[in-house]
């Protein structure tokens, strides 16, 4: 009899799920929460699980596509209709969803960013229809502008009813729950990770004759590019040995480019422009200090990856940045450009004690996707031990969510719970046909990395032939 | 000549294998149940809309009143003729190994269109799943040597996979592709 690998062994003791990742955000845009979901399907299938992923349509690109190991994707044909969410229908994308859960026999619905109109219709018809529903929120949000109370009660509305809340820091947590409502022992904090074998230091130290800051981010107004404005010629003044590379694009760039002619900065400011995510690394490590001058951040993984290429960083301490590195690897600052220079100042006076190799190998221990999921699991396998409970039962849980808010809520649930019998009449789940799970063989390759020896982000339309 | 059968509520698939003198041919046949449900909704429908056109015509001079409930019915007429010229009955893969695939849709209406496909002209059968706004299903395709889209099998209807699946196999045994 052959002998199963360890995590296939635990697999078959715990029990394997088949979990289908939900949010506008994915391949083929780059950003925090396309890498986290993508990172981390790949190591739930490295670690047993099938994982499949929904999203909206990218142009073309529309129908089921296969990624690295089997990830299966489907990008259902609704176009995005505002900053990349779907339009909100509330039902209409029940017939569509409710075909995936029944046909991939989906256990677990993780849904991904509060932002995401997707994964709040994703969570409210999984929930009626008795799934298991996971939530990840990414981003800090406000309380008081008009958009956030919006977003929040909405936020309040989707998540009354979850089984569980995943957030990537304390600080985000707090957030969380505080918007949501949500009781604090159903929210879990886990981390976002770093993929150390794309993120490692230059083979060969720089010299610390003319130091370079680097700067990647989008340069937009939350991302602090007002603050670079200011902060750069300061440094630039007090540094003559400094320069600066900058990577992004955004409406910000306009200012950064009128300050750098302003203040004759053009062979000491460099500006890059849009970087791809896969050449990130070659920018960074061509610099002794990495900046960030967010004006919120829950998590801040450009941080992790920078100080995994062996750079000392120097941010903002807004959000949970504070949470994410120990305090001899950065140097934190209030968002004001007078303190921000004073940061630069210790950074460049810390740096000769600075060993790449040695914060990489830190980085490398303290973060790990493999990680993540093993915890993301624990959440799911939490998630199944809840009680199955009935529609009235679930009812008393939106109520609590307002005067009026509750019982709007409550009747938006009824409606869908009767559509969703409508549709069971209409076209029985027996008559769905269910997916044969044809990768699982494939897949299951111990480990592998994801984006180490394998093309992150790299789709191939794949059929059946 | 051998006979296979497998059915559901809305689809039978049949399969004949034919020993011809110089070949054997496969035919695989889907035949569409008629829905009734449909006929009915039609019906109801051009009910619904000559009460309403009645109702109207109450407020009209009556030569208006005999031209309008004369076109309404003639409109309706037309309306259920034109839907029940595309109701497909079944629809045929006929696979001749040396020669090529013929692929035939056979409509209540009489008609029957057909298409004939050369062996060297198919490159690989592929069971794809497609997807709607409102839902996914299995669908047979043949990519053909020079052309970049797809070509459906099934131009109309939309077996279940469970039918699809020998047809696909026949397929890749005819035009030399691994399953």
């Amino acid at each position: 009899m052959a002998e199963k690998t360890a995590p296939a062994r635990a697999v078959a003791e715990r029990k394997r799920h088949t979990i289908l990742m939900v949010s506008d955000f994915f391949y083929p845009n780059f950003g925090g929460v396309e890498s986290h979901i993508y990172c981390l399907s790949q190591c739930l299938i490295s670690l047993g699980h099938k994982v499949v992923i929904m999203t909206h349509s990218y142009g073309n690109r529309s129908g089921v596509r296969y990624m690295s190991n089997g990830l299966k994707v489907y990008y259902i044909p609704w176009r995005p209709f505002f900053l990349q969410n779907t339009l909100p229908t509330f039902y209409l994308t029940l017939p569509i969803m409710r075909n995936i859960f029944i046909r991939e026999r989906i256990s677990v619905v993780h849904g991904h960013q509060a932002f995401s109109t997707l994964c709040h219709e994703a969570i409210m018809h999984a929930r009626t229809m008795g799934y298991n529903v996971v939530f990840t929120d990414h981003s800090l949000y406000g309380f008081a502008d008009i958009g956030s109370i919006h977003m929040n009660k909405v936020l309040q509305f989707t998540v009354a009813d979850v089984n569980h809340a995943i957030c990537v820091s304390h600080t985000s947590k707090e957030n969380t729950v505080l918007r949501s409502g949500l009781p604090p022992e159903k929210v879990f904090v886990i981390p976002n990770a770093v993929d150390a074998a794309m993120f490692n230091p230059a083979p060969k130290r720089l010299n610390c004759d003319e130091i370079v800051i680097v700067v990647i981010s989008r340069l937009v107004y939350r991302k602090g590019a007002d603050l670079l404005v200011e902060v750069i010629p300061e440094v630039c003044n007090l540094f003559p040995n400094v320069r600066f590379i900058i990577g992004g694009d955004g409406p910000k760039r306009l200012r950064l480019e009128e300050m750098r002619e302003k203040h004759s900065l053009q062979d000491r400011v460099s500006m890059l422009g849009a970087v791809p995510h896969a050449q990130v690394r070659s920018v960074l490590i061509s610099g002794h200090i990495f900046l960030n001058s967010s004006l919120t951040e829950a998590f801040c993984i450009a941080i992790l990856e920078a100080a995994c290429c062996g750079l000392l960083t120097v941010s903002t301490r807004v959000g949970g940045v504070p949470e994410v590195l120990p305090d001899d690897m950065v140097v934190l600052a209030e968002p004001v450009p007078s303190d921000m220079v004073l940061a630069i100042k210790k950074a460049i006076d810390r740096l000769p004690s600075i060993d790449p190799h040695a914060m990489h190998l830190r980085i490398k221990n303290l973060y790990s996707w493999h990680d993540v999921a093993r915890r993301t699991e624990i959440v799911y396998d939490r998630g199944r031990r809840c009680s199955d409970e009935n529609l009235l039962q679930r009812l008393s849980r939106y109520l609590n969510c307002g005067a009026w808010a509750g019982k709007l809520f409550c009747i938006v649930m009824i409606i869908d719970f009767l559509f969703w019998q409508f549709l069971q009449w209409w076209q029985p789940s027996e008559e769905i046909e269910v997916v044969p799970d044809l990768m699982r063989a494939g897949c299951r390759r111990g480990g592998t990395m994801p984006g180490g020896n394998v093309e992150k982000g790299r789709a191939q339309s794949d059929s059946l032939g | 000549m051998s006979k296979i059968a497998c059915s559901d509520s809305r689809y039978t698939y049949y399969r004949e294998i034919r020993n011809g003198s110089l070949q054997t041919i496969d035919v695989h046949e889907i035949i569409v149940a008629r829905s009734n449900g449909r006929i009915i909704f039609l019906c109801a429908s051009i009910l619904l809309l000559l009460l309403h056109v009645s109702n109207l015509a109450y407020l009209m001079n009556q030569e208006s009143q005999v031209i309008y409930i004369v076109g309404a019915l003639l409109l309706s007429i037309l309306v259920i003729i034109s839907s029940q010229l595309r109701v497909v009955q079944k629809e045929r893969v006929v696979i001749m190994p040396a020669f090529g695939v013929q692929l035939e849709t056979y409509y209540w209406s009489g008609r029957v269109s057909r298409r004939l496909l050369s062996v060297g002209k198919i490159l690989r059968p592929v069971l794809n799943e497609i997807v709607t706004p409102v839902r996914c299903y299995w669908s047979l395709a043949l990519v053909l040597d020079g052309h970049e889209e797809l070509m459906p099998v099934f131009q109309e209807s939309q077996p279940p996979v469970k039918m699809l699946a020998p047809i696909w196999k026949a397929l890749c045994a005819a035009t030399g592709g691994e399953e």
